[in-house]
Order: structure tokens, then sequence, then C-alpha cells
């Protein structure tokens, strides 16, 4: 009675391989520019909208760009990442010892990430950009909620919508993935063969846990810029003004299509000042 | 707190000992307890003998006397390796006066729950050896002819091979292991032994090889005849069930008796099939 071992069996130690390196590139990467970004909304709101504008300076490219190098390899790291933690058995309560909880800590935060990450995405871009789906299905569920040509001001009022609720389940999210990330580098150079001995472990475990420190710095600061900013009337106006005049100088440049922008934009603007 | 650790200070005249019993492979487990009269310098071997002798539980039972395997008595075989009060270790170095000093009244002893229990204590550590077999654990010599002396090995060499030839295959470094999952099979009605034995070394191969295995490969993947068939270890290293199952919780090393630098083999081993790996997708 023979049986063939399945495909996940036969190319365990490539997919292995590739989780782990999926996880620093692009996945961790392109994390770290995401918290820098948000992080820059305590410098200005326009600081922030200038980041978001060149983002989506990418135009059509945008959705692909995203797709191949964000969205399919977080969902591949994430689905062989359920399918090694199903594989494990933890035991920290029988040996007590540190490496042992983080161990545990990784699959804990993996588990959290994944549900966050999802979940943010839908509160922020409602999954998908049909027209149907997000007017019929993702705004009415309290999803779609950022509008990247009113970056400043939709992130901050998306962020305040339930109070303190959301800031809290942000900041348990980020510092998840920002454990996930530092933890996972210091392991990833272990699978590796990167630092061998215990000496070069000790220090990369070092340098691991200070750039966990300052992610976490920079990560939880994109939330406090949000809130700052939905929280206060003064400080949400202004930011909206500064989006408008931004906006306009786009449309007089000829950067952007009014007719193909608007769908990027609040649906509180009233399309006023685009109409000057 | 340190007069209360020398031996007969403050000990009890007796305690009590928890053990998880089970008569057979594929039955019902349950926990007994057995009192036992505290003696001077015991350790868990000196207090099984004496719970076998006794052969009652302390409610006055007559019971089977417990069943444990042993041999050398001074840590160097691995075969009276048992869970002691909630941690793998040898039962022969398991001190009854230190074991005390955490809980005065009694003392729990379990199978390890890694492998297919056989009786009581005994465990069935096969899948361990199909995993030496896996990684090819020797240096290949046997010819028809005196090959000669092999080449010689320097000192940096010898300093360290030496502590990964220590492994005394105990399998502590699995027990721990939150990645290594017990596998038990049950042989078939239909089934004969050798067709048993063949399902059983399949289950074995596709599952996790752990810790012991790796760092043997990397011991004669590092010794100068041994080399001969690196290529083949690493292959062996990066099966199902090889090298990438590994998850870091580094429990391996923290419980090894023989405190042999295994997490330093696995990334040592991590970096061989690393570079193993890249060689064989562009030269093929």
């Amino acid at each position: 009675m023979e049986t063939n071992p399945s495909f996940l069996a036969r190319h365990e130690f490539l997919i292995r391989r590739l989780h782990s390196l999926s996880g620093l590139i692009p996945v961790g990467a392109y994390m770290c520019i995401h918290l820098l970004t948000n992080a820059s909304t305590l410098d200005s709101s326009a600081t922030f909208q200038r980041a978001v504008y060149q983002i989506h300076s990418l135009g059509h490219l945008l959705p692909v760009v995203e797709w191949v190098f964000i969205f399919i390899p977080i969902l591949f790291h994430a689905i062989i990442g359920v399918v090694i933690i199903r594989g494990g058995l933890p035991n920290y309560g029988s040996y007590k010892y540190v490496n042992n909880l983080r161990y545990t800590l990784q699959r804990a935060t993996g588990m959290i990430a994944f549900v966050f990450i999802m979940w943010h995405v839908f509160h922020m871009h409602g999954w998908f950009h049909f027209k149907d789906w997000r007017e019929g299905i993702a705004e009415p569920l309290g999803g779609a909620q950022f509008a990247p040509y009113n970056a400043a001001s939709s992130l901050g009022a998306a962020m305040m919508m339930w109070g303190v609720l959301y800031p809290i389940l942000y900041a348990i999210g980020v510092l998840s993935c920002v454990f996930h990330l530092a933890n996972g580098i210091w392991t990833m150079g272990i699978t590796w063969g990167v630092w061998v001995s215990p000496v070069a472990q000790k220090r990369a475990d070092r340098i691991c846990a200070a750039f966990g420190i300052v992610l976490a710095v920079v990560g939880l600061s994109g939330i406090g810029g949000a809130v700052r900013i939905g929280d206060h009337g003064q400080r949400y106006e202004e930011a909206k003004a500064v989006e408008e005049k931004m906006w306009d100088a786009k449309i007089a440049s000829g950067e952007i299509d009014p007719e193909e922008g608007l769908h990027k934009r609040s649906d509180t603007n009233d399309g006023h000042a685009s109409a000057e | 707190m340190a007069d209360t650790s020398h031996n007969g200070h403050k000990a009890p005249d007796s305690f009590e000992v928890r053990i998880l019993r089970q008569g057979g492979p594929g039955q019902n487990s349950y926990w007994e307890r057995h009192r036992v009269k505290h003696e001077q310098d015991m350790n868990v071997i000196s207090v099984l003998q004496r719970i076998a002798a006794n052969a009652q539980t302390v409610d006055g039972k007559s019971v089977a006397p417990v069943a444990w395997d042993c041999n050398c008595l001074e840590e160097v075989c691995g075969a009276c390796t048992m869970v002691v009060n909630g941690r793998t270790r040898q039962a022969c170095t398991a001190l009854v006066d230190r074991l005390l000093e955490d809980n005065s009244k009694e003392i729990e002893l379990q199978p390890m729950t890694k492998f297919p229990v056989l009786r009581d204590l005994m465990v069935d550590r096969s899948r361990m050896f199909r995993s030496l077999q896996k990684v090819k654990a020797w240096v290949p010599v046997d010819g028809y002819y005196d090959m000669g002396p092999g080449p010689k090995q320097s000192r940096e060499q010898q300093e360290v091979a030496y502590p990964l030839s220590e492994c005394m295959s105990c399998g502590c470094c699995l027990e721990a292991c939150p990645q290594y999952t017990k596998v038990e099979l049950t042989q078939r009605d239909d089934e004969s032994d050798a067709d048993f034995q063949k399902r059983k070394n399949a289950a074995y191969d596709s599952s996790f090889i752990g810790a012991a295995a790796i760092s043997q490969a990397v011991l004669f993947n590092s010794h100068p005849t041994g080399k001969n068939t690196a290529g083949e270890r690493l292959d062996a290293l990066m099966d199902e069930g090889g090298i990438q199952v590994c998850g870091n919780a580094q429990n391996c090393v923290a419980v090894c008796p023989k405190e042999i630098p295994l997490t330093t083999s696995i990334a040592k081993a991590g970096r061989a099939t690393t570079i193993h790996a890249i060689k064989k997708w562009f030269d093929r």
C-alpha cells in the first residue's frame, strides 16, 4: 500500500525556506515602510498626504504591485504559518525557558497578526475596490474608511470611529506584528545559518530586540498621529483644508484626472473644491 | 536555605511516588501512588527498586511491579530517561533529596510522552534510531581490504567534535521539543511484522527528525572521512521531516544532560543545507 507524499511534503524544505524568506522580504520590509509612512502624520497632515500621493502615483500599476508584493506574500506566509502552527505542540508550561516562551509567542502573535491584518485591510480599504462591493457591503459594515486623497483626515476619522476601541485594537495588532517580525528575523538567522554560535546568536538577539523596540515606537507613533488628527476637531479641519489645497494643485497640474481620482476622496467633500 | 539540602537533614521519613502506569502498548494509562521509606543517597532508580520489591500501592493493594529501563547508572547510556517531576531526564542521576527540595511530599514519574509506551516507564525509542539511520550517522569505512589510517584531525577539530560525540541517544532533546510530536502506530490483525515495520519506518521518516540526529549529521559531516558522504546526509536533512521543521524553541539545548551545543549544530546544519540547496539548484 504505497501512498505518494503530498506536494507540501515533497517540497517541505523549499516551502519552509520560502515561508521564512517571505516574512522578511517582502512582508517585513513592506511593514517597515508602512509604519514609517504612518508615523509621518506626526510631522504634518501634508507630509502624510504627500507620501500617499507618491504611492498612488503608480496609478493603475498600484493594485498589481500590491497583489504581487504585498497581498500574495502575506497570504502565503499566513497560510503556511497556520500549517506550521498545527504541526507543533507548545509546551511552555513544562519547560519555562525564555526561548520556548518566544517560540509560543511567535505563534500567538502570528495568529493575532493574521486576524488583525485581514480586519485592518477591510477597515481601511474594504478588501476590494469594486464600486458595488464598496458601497453596498464594505462601507455599511464600517470598512473602506480610508480615502487616499483625504489621507490624514479619513485616517483620523477611521481610527476614532469607536472611541478608544480602535486605537487599542491597532496597538495590539501593530505590537504583535512588530514582535513577530523582530523575533522572526532572529529565528530566520538561525534557520538559514547566518548566526551559528551561541555568542553570535546572543549578539543578533540584542540587535533584533533593539530593532523591535524602535519599530514598535514608530508603529505606535503612527497610531498616535492618527488619533491626534481624528480626536481633535480643529486638527481634523486643518488636515481637510490642506488636503483640498493639494488636490486642487494636483488637478491644476493635470497630474490627476478629477473623474478617476474622485473615488479616492472622502464622500464628505461634496466635490466643492474640485469644482472651482 | 543551604542546610536543608544536605542528606538526611530535615528529610522526611518517607515520601510518596506518583507513577503514570500503562499495562502495554495502546492501553489506557492511570496514576498510581506508592509510599517509599526514605534512605540516604537514593536516586529514582533505587526508589523504583524499592517499589518493585514492595509492589503495593498506598492503599495496600498488591500490584504488578512497575517496569522501567536502566543500564549504566552513570548517565552515559540514556536507557533510564523518563519524565521526573514534569521534566525529562535520566532516572539514575535524579537524586531523591534534590527532588524532595522542590516538593517534600511526593515525586512524580511519567514515561516519555513523545515515544510509544511499551509498559509503565519503558518506551520504544526506535524512531530516534531510525533518524540516525536516515542521516547515516556513521563513517563508512567497511571494505574488503585495509584502507590504512584516516587523515589526521587537528586539535581544534577534535575539540568541536568531542562534545557532539557525547550524545547517548537518550531522547531528552526530542521529549522537550515542541516540534517533535508523538508517532504511534498499532499493528493490524492481517499485517506481518515486516509490513508493520515498513509502515512504521515510513511514518517515522516523514516526521521530524529531531535535534539528536541533526547534531550527529553535523558531527559526521565534520569528520575528515565522514565528509565523503556529506551530501547524502544533507539530502536526508532536507527530506520531509528534516531540519526545516525546527521551530527554534531551543528547548533541546536547555534539557540536554550532556550539554551538547545542539542549537549550534542546528544552525550549522541550516547553513550547510542552505548552501547545499543553492548548489544543487545551479548544478543540475
